[in-house]
């Protein structure tokens, strides 16, 4: 049996048992069964205390190292470079995880632009840091046989800036199972008129959370139908903390955080779902599940979700000010049949976007590279 | 829906939560394994009159002496059963209502064989739990209290007389899912309560090696210095 190594970051907390399953952590483990459906026998690779752990019947080996610059990791990837000889074929899960030297037969993924983040300017922002920071960049390009970008934003970035690895790029845009999260008729169970806005995001600043709060607190007081569902975790246990002692001071603003499984039962229950990012983004796998659930989205002008959202068709593309987010939520909480027309249209969208697609499309890549 | 079991220690219960406990864990649970530890009120008669409990009896108490020990005899008794999923709650915990609605959708994931929850110790009434030093329930992080059982796992506990946890080590090294269900915890209302509790902890504990001498002399904190926060329900969030 041909062996995969997947090299990655923090797929568990590199000295904790923490792990909070988002949507770079459950592509990981759906990209993972694929592997092993297709035959192949898969390991993965990350920053760590040197300890070997086992998730979703994958073994999950670290490497003690832990210095990172410009966000690439030279010291990971030659160390698993020199460590992995006994897998035949390489992933880099992360796009600078290729820097500076990639296996022969290896495929590197892009999630998304990260570089939009205003922090970024801490990370490499002078002239001769950002110049360094693309050498790398180029330098990680130029290794796998093939890169896979789950939005056309990064694609694009990099054909205008790097052009020579227009060939080697491969759009495999994020993926919905559409066989479960679907549309169900709320009408029947909404005789009270409620309408509910979700923002199924962790609660971090650039997904929009306190934009979002702030038109929460704006929109409950102007309407006493409206509802806002906060359903994600903080990245810390402060932040529940200070969220849950938000939520207490609100009326009818709710925060709770669901398993996986009952995630397309939360779509289901809501009328308008808020993707407001502000950057980071690629093509969000909570905007899909919104959109296969027939919810209209309003969402953040960021990464790829120009990619998901068609902007007065399905929903709306903003930039996320609190008065944007007012003006976008108020024009679908007003308007039953706009959100009827919208997330029916999200949901013949979502269909373009099925999981089975998804699968199909790696394969087509695993078996051009892998051989 | 795979089975559910819970799994419990009691002792002299009878007069605290038993009943209400019981009849909500009936709610959630196939079936309610007990070791009674040499109760000498009403208890054995409580568990008896729910239909789902399986009691067991121990002639002399342990808990006292080695928690440990009588928490393994009780995780033997649960694996003799043929469990798939275990939960363990005492006699005064409760998950809350909506629990009944949620917990399925746990059970029947299959991501992750641990889940923990966060608990939350109610002080002077129901409606508030107490958020001041350690007891602040977001801060202090979540302990396992389901598992999915295996039958490859070691059953080795901690040698830990006190403090020692609620399942064999093997489960709490596993990745744990972080679940947004609360657990309400009344043991910790009552004076008697309190004081009982203070003068467990100071003797087992005289050192402080679990936690703090402070953290101990804090359960017997007046009224004026413990801070609360309100428990909002989240039954009916749909």
């Amino acid at each position: 049996m041909k062996k995969v190594a997947l090299l990655t970051t923090n797929f568990f907390h590199p000295t904790q048992d923490r792990i909070i399953m988002g949507g770079a952590e459950r592509y990981q483990v759906d990209l993972c069964r694929l592997l092993k459906e297709l035959g192949y026998q898969v390991e993965v690779w990350q920053i760590g205390e040197g300890w070997v752990k086992e998730f979703d019947g994958v073994k999950i080996r670290s490497i003690p190292v832990n210095k990172s610059k410009y966000n690439t990791y030279l010291e990971l990837n030659t160390a698993f470079y020199e460590n992995s000889m006994s897998f035949d074929y390489v992933i880099y899960f992360i796009l600078p995880l290729a820097y500076p030297i990639a296996r022969e037969k290896s495929i590197a993924i892009s999630h998304g632009v990260f570089w939009d983040w205003p922090g970024f300017e801490a990370v490499a922002g002078s002239q001769e840091e950002r110049r360094e920071w693309l050498r790398r960049m180029s330098i990680s390009l130029a290794g796998p046989s093939k890169l896979v970008s789950v939005d056309t934003n990064t694609i694009n970035f990099f054909n205008a800036t790097l052009h020579n690895y227009y060939h080697k790029w491969e759009y495999i845009p994020n993926y919905v199972d559409t066989e479960i999260f679907k549309p169900i008729d709320r009408e029947k169970n909404n005789e009270d008129e409620k309408v509910r806005v979700l923002f199924p995001r962790r609660l971090v600043p650039v997904r929009g959370i306190n934009e979002t709060m702030r038109a929460a607190e704006i929109l409950t007081k102007r309407y006493p139908w409206i509802e806002f569902h906060f359903c994600g975790r903080g990245h810390d246990d402060n932040i529940e903390k200070l969220m849950s002692e938000w939520i207490g001071k609100q009326e009818r603003c709710y925060y709770y955080w669901k398993p996986f499984e009952m995630m397309p039962y939360i779509f289901q229950q809501a009328d308008i779902v808020l993707i407001p990012s502000r950057s980071t983004e690629g093509t969000s796998l909570s905007a899909l599940e919104a959109m296969a659930c027939g919810k209209p989205v309003i969402a953040g002008l960021a990464g790829g979700l120009s990619d998901l959202v068609l902007p007065g068709y399905n929903g709306y593309l903003i930039k996320p000010t609190v008065s944007n987010l007012v003006e976008a939520i108020e024009e679908l909480a007003r308007n039953k049949e706009k959100r009827r027309l919208m997330g029916k249209r999200g949901r013949e969208i979502a269909l373009t976007f099925d999981k089975k697609i998804w699968c199909q499309r790696w394969a087509k890549i695993i078996n051009e590279v892998f051989r | 829906m795979p089975k559910l079991t819970a799994m419990m220690i009691v002792r002299d219960e009878a007069d605290r939560y038993l009943t209400r406990c019981l009849a909500a864990l009936t709610e959630l649970v196939d079936e309610i394994v007990i070791l009674d530890d040499a109760s000498e009120d009403a208890t054995p008669e409580i568990c008896l009159s729910f239909s789902r409990v399986r009691l067991h009896r121990k002639q002399s108490s342990l808990f006292f002496h080695d928690e440990a020990a009588l928490r393994r005899e009780l995780w033997d008794l649960v694996c003799a059963t043929a469990p798939e999923w275990i939960l363990a709650l005492d006699a005064d915990e409760f998950l809350e209502p909506r629990a009944v609605a949620e917990l399925p959708y746990l059970l029947n994931q299959n991501y992750f064989q641990v889940i923990g929850f966060r608990l939350f110790d109610c002080w002077f009434n129901e409606n508030y739990f107490r958020v001041d030093g350690l007891w602040n329930p977001w801060l202090r992080g979540f302990a396992p209290y389901l598992v999915k059982y295996q039958s490859h796992l070691s059953p080795q506990w901690p040698s830990l007389k006190f403090h020692c946890g609620r399942f064999p080590l093997a489960y709490r090294r596993l990745p744990r899912l972080e679940s947004d269900l609360r657990i309400k915890h009344l043991g910790w209302l009552s004076q008697e309560d309190l004081q009982k509790k203070y003068q467990r902890a100071v003797e087992h504990d005289p050192e402080g090696l679990y936690f703090s001498r402070a953290h101990y002399e804090s359960i017997l904190y007046p009224r004026e210095k413990v801070v609360l926060q309100a428990w909002l329900e989240q039954n009916s969030m749909w």
